[in-house]
């Protein structure tokens, strides 16, 4: 099974490496790419300082857009080889907290952390064009079509601590449409990552977009962050709103009012 | 005489005061080096921007939610107990509540609502709000946070009769795992009156409980 799912990896990432972008997760210039399933972690570390890391503060917009043909950072052998150094990081944490990692609660904390945190950045496996191939169909429909509350749980980047909100996503189709849970799916690949709540809006956006080529899309993200609930300013009832809209939603302001009602009721 | 709630964990470095400073500063760095390396056995680049300065807010918003550890009772209840002739039910409710799941490392929050009847002495109201944060900025479990609570009122006031109820959402639950949005967690404790006392407690439940 695992040799199986090496070669099925190498043969993607091979056809892959001509069409994708130089942009990585939008996050920089280059490629993290990791070997199919080999050689693991020197592979990775030595290509994750990528030449265009010192340009990075300097990127066009352009480029923090990722195609959605991107190259997954991750795969399902790089999760089961990372687990022993997760679950070693994760005792070092307990002991530096204070507590007894011994102790019977604790016992297999590091292990079931390294996986939650595993689960919670499984969108680095996931591309968008494996989740959406099949579900694009051609319907004479140009009307707006919402899929609203969709329940949204990511990571914030910068303290490692979750951010959950729902995400209400619009476009207007230009002769394809998609299947409606792919909306969902899409949230749940780039929501399912280290995020800032901007980035993710605009990469839901983009990726379908680059996707359905319509007419317009807004993406609309209404999320509680728990850095600001449970530490920091402690706030518990604020909310972050944050908006991408494209094409003629950003253009036309009926349109944009038309989508904005609708979410709300 | 009523029942006593024993308390199952002493954590070590609540019974030693203060810290000191450089195992502070050592420690906050084992912490930062270890959530460099999960940033990079998860496959992200540790040197982009945003996650350039993240092991190290990472490592304090760690300690900032389990800072539990090193408070005790004595310090934040000494001063604030007062002798007052009254003996009807005191209920402080809907305290928000944050603590850290000590099975994932992922938080879970609520509120808890807290009520006691006093002999002869009353403690000021924002004490247990302030007893709640000690026990649940800690790796817990809700069953053990629960009874912390409801003892160190116990042991502080002798009162005679203590409740405490803490209704959560458990991120493992609904984030990860079975990923149920809408599931919450109820654990109640009853000390005292609150236990012998059906109407007592019926009291209790129906003032804190009714939405």
């Amino acid at each position: 099974m695992d040799h199986s799912k090496q070669t099925q990896y190498s043969q993607n990432e091979k056809k892959d490496a001509g069409a994708s972008s130089s942009v990585l997760n939008g996050h920089f210039d280059g490629m993290a790419k990791r070997p199919a399933g080999g050689t693991g972690r020197a592979a990775t570390a030595a290509a994750a300082q990528p030449p265009g890391a010192e340009s990075s503060s300097h990127r066009p917009a352009a480029s923090v857009m990722e195609s959605w043909r991107e190259e997954r950072t991750r795969s399902v052998e790089d999760n089961e080889m990372s687990l022993p150094s997760l679950a070693a990081a994760y005792t070092t944490i307990l002991r530096g907290l204070g507590e007894d990692p011994q102790r019977q609660g604790l016992l297999k904390t590091p292990w079931r952390a390294a996986t939650a945190m595993q689960f919670f950045t499984k969108g680095y496996q996931e591309k968008i064009i494996d989740v959406l191939n099949d579900a694009i169909f051609d319907e004479d429909h140009d009307e707006m079509v919402i899929v609203k509350d969709i329940d949204m749980f990511s990571m914030c980047e910068h303290h490692l601590v979750p951010i959950f909100g729902r995400v209400h996503i619009g476009y207007l189709p230009n002769k394809r449409v998609l299947g409606l849970s792919k909306l969902a799916r899409i949230v749940e690949i780039y929501s399912r990552r280290l995020q800032v709540q901007e980035r993710l809006t605009k990469q839901i956006a983009v990726a379908i977009t680059e996707a359905l080529q319509p007419t317009g899309v807004g993406v609309v993200i209404e999320a509680t962050h728990m850095c600001m609930v449970m530490r920091g300013v402690q706030k518990m009832n604020s909310k972050t709103v944050t908006s991408t809209m494209l094409g003629v939603f950003r253009e036309d302001p009926k349109t944009r009012d038309e989508f904005l009602t609708l979410i709300r009721s | 005489l009523y029942q006593r709630a024993r308390m199952e964990y002493h954590h070590v470095s609540a019974k030693n005061g203060v810290a000191d400073e450089n195992q502070n500063a050592e420690k906050l760095s084992h912490i930062e080096k270890a959530y460099t390396t999960i940033l990079s056995e998860l496959g992200e680049d540790v040197k982009r921007e945003g996650l350039l300065r993240t092991p190290l807010r990472a490592a304090k918003a760690m300690q900032f939610l389990t800072k539990g550890y090193k408070e005790t009772i004595q310090d934040i209840l000494n001063d604030a107990i007062f002798d007052e002739n009254h003996e009807e039910m005191v209920i402080v409710k809907d305290i928000d509540l944050f603590s850290l799941c000590e099975h994932h490392l992922v938080p879970f929050f609520g509120k808890a609502h807290i009520a006691y009847l006093p002999n002869k002495k009353v403690v000021g109201l924002s004490k247990l709000a302030r007893i709640v944060e000690i026990y649940s900025r800690r790796l817990q479990v809700q069953e053990r946070l629960t009874k912390q609570i409801a003892s160190a009122i116990a042991e502080a006031l002798e009162p005679a009769g203590v409740a405490v109820v803490i209704e959560a959402v458990h991120m493992c639950m609904v984030m990860r795992g079975v990923q149920k949005m809408n599931a919450s967690t109820v654990t109640s404790v009853m000390l005292g009156s609150f236990n012998d006392n059906a109407e007592t407690r019926k009291e209790f439940l129906a003032l804190t409980m009714q939405k």
